[in-house]
């Protein structure tokens, strides 16, 4: 007759005090289960969702904290001196970021346009496309003289990276078919190397190790002759290393399809090393410079008097004006916590933006709601804490004999309050497990409907996230467009075993601390007591 | 014959609205084997208060107590009550909740001392040897009279093989016949199993069919000569 046989005799036998603790137990469990089911579920809601959206962390400059500083300098020359010394990101920062074995790849994008070459874009046949193309126009001036310029349409969208790697790669968005991506040492060398789409190879029958030969800008043939250049200064031969998918098509469903210019289809986007970029026009650009230099007015700004700021390769990095780098990590759910590393350590006037702005403000009623279901979790726990004391502790007052006489054959107090801890949590567990099937029909039919409350006292229906303006290459937004919708087709209440599990251990940690005063009496308790009060 | 508890110089006394009230004074007195004892006195003179103290359940203020040779500082008082002696009270010595035999059984799992292998037979068979038999053993004991719970009480004591017996007023409750009855049970464990038998009464029935009757006077024990 050790002590969990006595407490399992005690619990079968005492029939109505079994009952009504069993009773007990399980209206506290209803009321847990529909707290746990609820914050749960607004938690797992939130979790999808944020698994759904895209793991980017922006890199970028700190505008307010730009603002603030500069608002705090008054001398004047300080002031100047500091916008031009204006602050930028660092790519070595980058690459720090880059170490961190959470983060994928980055993009710090650099791009521009080229006006054609000797490849053939990918066409249309939109409206956006007969307006555009190569042509002359021809203008008089003030003498009479009439002169001409020719012009062009853009055609490729040259797109380049500081990394040798792409988030649209990493992402599956993009896929190398041929070949491969370029590598650090083509970025740091600035080689010119580049990846085609298999759309603009398939029509010019490009494949890896041909070259292709573009413009890489656009300048008018007056202004060219002007500064003594021509167009053999930003034309350049690029050897095709890659050839790459991308699950971007544009179709005549696409919006604003008729205005779609052909360097917007990704069909005629032309990947290549942000250096590369630079370079393909740094003769023009030097050329321009020299031309400025030579120019006796020009001195009075002084920038075109130092020998400095002469582009060439050596300053290329100072050059390319990059003002973000865009992380992808590996989960996001490692997002706010990534941010949260290094926020510190940042070099000033830089900041770590971890694009959930949007997401926070959706999520909020599901915060509310998981607020207020957990503040119910507490309040019912304590309350049955308080309960299940009391109840506990007026029972021992009819059980004194019975603890006299198991002090008097010699049990310890130990195993005494063991025992009264396993009639509880006997009682316990049977009246959760009661409560696990009608808790989770209660939560589910209360989840729904405070939800629905929740969301129609919020603000979040009036505006349904971000507007969709179409595609824009340039601007590129890395994160996911988010509606309510899609945290709410996420909320689902139901009781899982993970939370089975939690109302088991928080109904055990009741009786725990229920027997914790009992059990104090029970200590002091003075066996002699028992032979005083026969009589 | 020989020892089996030596009581040695007991004190006792509690503070009572600022006076000290000595119950129990430089009390000694040496217990034999074998032997049905009983306690005398009049009430309040502090019988139950030395049983509390022989059995464990309470200490003294100075003395020492020894337990065949052995100080029970040294045994521990959980262990002295689990595994050296038995206590049968006035009443409520059962658990409500368990049958006659489950409450036999309950002694039997907390003592150390070593038991035959199969408990239940051996409760069973306790109980019968007092006059309960099985159907009557698997009772809640709430449907036992007053003098079956009082034998159920009586097997228990001696289900845990222990060679001291304490009982305080064990017959308080019960008609004569039934108290003869227990009197008679407690003189054939002493003589044929030779338990030592210490028993406080009010009873002269009771004391009268003892080997040593002890009076309780003073704070001292007196051996009264029958
Ligand atoms: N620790 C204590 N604190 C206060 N009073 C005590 C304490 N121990 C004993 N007493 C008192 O001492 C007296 C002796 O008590 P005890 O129960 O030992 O007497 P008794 O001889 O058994 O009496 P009775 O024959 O009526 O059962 C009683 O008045 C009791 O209330
Ligand atoms: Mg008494």
């Amino acid at each position: 007759m050790n002590f969990l046989n006595r407490a399992f005799k005690n619990v079968t036998r005492k029939f109505s005090k079994t009952i009504l603790l069993t009773l007990t137990f399980f209206l506290i469990g209803n009321l847990v289960i529909v707290g746990l089911g609820i914050s749960k579920a607004s938690e797992n809601a939130k979790v999808l969702t944020r698994k759904k959206m895209r793991a980017v962390v922006t890199y970028q400059l700190d505008y307010d904290e730009i603002y603030e500083y500069a608002m705090s300098l008054t001398d004047e020359d300080e002031l100047s001196q500091f916008y031009e010394n204006y602050p930028r990101i660092n790519l070595s920062n980058v690459a720090e970021l880059l170490n961190d074995e959470r983060v994928k790849t980055a993009n710090s994008i650099y791009n521009t346009l080229s006006y054609g070459g000797n490849i053939d874009y990918v066409h249309l046949g939109n409206r956006a496309e007969e307006s555009s193309g190569t042509g002359e126009s021809c203008m008089m001036d003030e003498n009479g003289n009439e002169y001409c310029e020719t012009y062009r349409s853009p055609q490729f969208f040259l797109k380049g990276n500081m990394f040798p790697s792409m988030i649209e790669f990493e992402d599956d968005e993009y896929n190398i078919v041929k070949g491969r991506f370029y590598t650090q040492e083509e970025i740091n060398e600035g080689n010119f190397v580049c990846l085609v789409s298999e759309a603009l190879a398939n029509q010019n029958n490009l494949s890896v190790g041909d070259s292709i030969n573009l413009l890489a800008s656009d300048y008018g043939t007056s202004y060219l002759e002007q500064i003594g250049a021509s167009e053999e200064d930003y034309k350049n031969d690029y050897e095709i290393i890659g050839i790459f998918s991308h699950n971007k098509p544009i179709t005549p469903d696409s919006s604003n399809y008729d205005w779609i210019s052909p360097y917007e289809n990704l069909d005629n986007m032309i990947l290549m090393p942000s250096t590369t970029i630079y370079l393909s026009s740094l003769t023009i650009q030097q050329k321009e410079f020299d031309y400025y230099a030579s120019l006796e007015d020009m001195h009075d700004t002084g920038y075109y008097s130092n020998p400095e700021n002469r582009p060439s390769r050596d300053n290329m990095f100072k050059n390319m004006y990059i003002d973000n780098a865009v992380l992808l990590l590996s989960d996001p759910l490692d997002v706010d916590k990534f941010v949260e590393d290094y926020s510190e350590s940042l070099p000033q006037f830089t900041m770590l933006d971890a694009n959930n702005d949007e997401f926070n403000r959706l999520a909020k009623p599901l915060d509310t709601l998981s607020m207020y279901a957990n503040f119910i979790v507490r309040l019912v726990v304590i309350n049955a804490i308080v309960i299940i004391t009391l109840v506990t502790a007026l029972t021992l007052k009819n059980r004194e004999y019975e603890i006299g006489v198991l002090l008097s054959v010699g049990a310890s107090k130990f195993k005494i309050i063991s025992q009264f801890f396993v009639e509880l949590a006997l009682v316990a567990i049977l009246g959760f497990s009661l409560a696990v099937g009608s808790g989770s029909l209660i939560a589910k039919r209360i989840g729904y409907t405070v939800l629905e409350y929740q969301i129609s006292e919020s603000d979040v229906q009036d505006d349904g996230g971000k507007y969709y303006y179409g595609y824009s290459i340039w601007d590129e937004d890395y994160t996911n467009d988010l509606t309510i919708d899609d945290l709410i087709s996420e909320y689902e209440v139901s009781v899982s075993a993970a939370i089975i599990l939690e109302i088991y251990i928080l109904g055990l940690g009741i009786v725990f601390v229920s027997v914790i005063i009992p059990s104090f009496m029970i200590m002091r308790y003075n066996p002699k007591k028992i032979l005083m009060n026969q009589n | 014959m020989s020892e089996i508890l030596k009581l040695e110089n007991i004190n006792y006394s509690y503070i009572d609205g600022g006076y000290q009230r000595v119950i129990l004074k430089d009390l000694s007195y040496t217990f034999e084997e074998g032997k049905f004892y009983t306690i005398l006195g009049p009430s309040g003179s502090g019988k139950t208060t030395l049983l509390s103290i022989i059995a464990g359940l309470d200490s003294a203020n100075s003395g020492n107590i020894y337990f065949k040779g052995e100080s029970l500082d040294k045994i521990g008082l959980y262990k002295y009550r689990r595994n050296d002696i038995s206590i049968v009270f006035q009443q409520y010595n059962l658990i409500n909740y368990l049958t006659a035999v489950e409450n036999v059984l309950l002694a039997m799992s907390e003592t150390d001392n070593e038991l035959p292998k199969d408990q239940k037979a051996v409760a069973y068979n306790l109980l019968e040897r007092f006059g309960i038999v099985k159907t009557k053993a698997d009772r809640m004991i709430n449907q036992l009279s007053g003098g079956e719970q009082q034998r159920v009480a009586i097997a228990r004591s001696l289900a845990s093989n222990v060679n001291l017996i304490f009982a305080d007023e064990p017959t308080g409750n019960l008609d004569t016949a039934t108290e003869k009855e227990i009197i008679a049970i407690f003189k054939e464990l002493a003589h044929e199993y030779g338990k030592t038998i210490i028993v406080v009464t009010h009873s002269d029935a009771v004391s009268e069919m003892s080997d040593q009757r002890l009076i309780l006077k003073d704070g001292a024990l007196f051996e009264d000569k029958q």
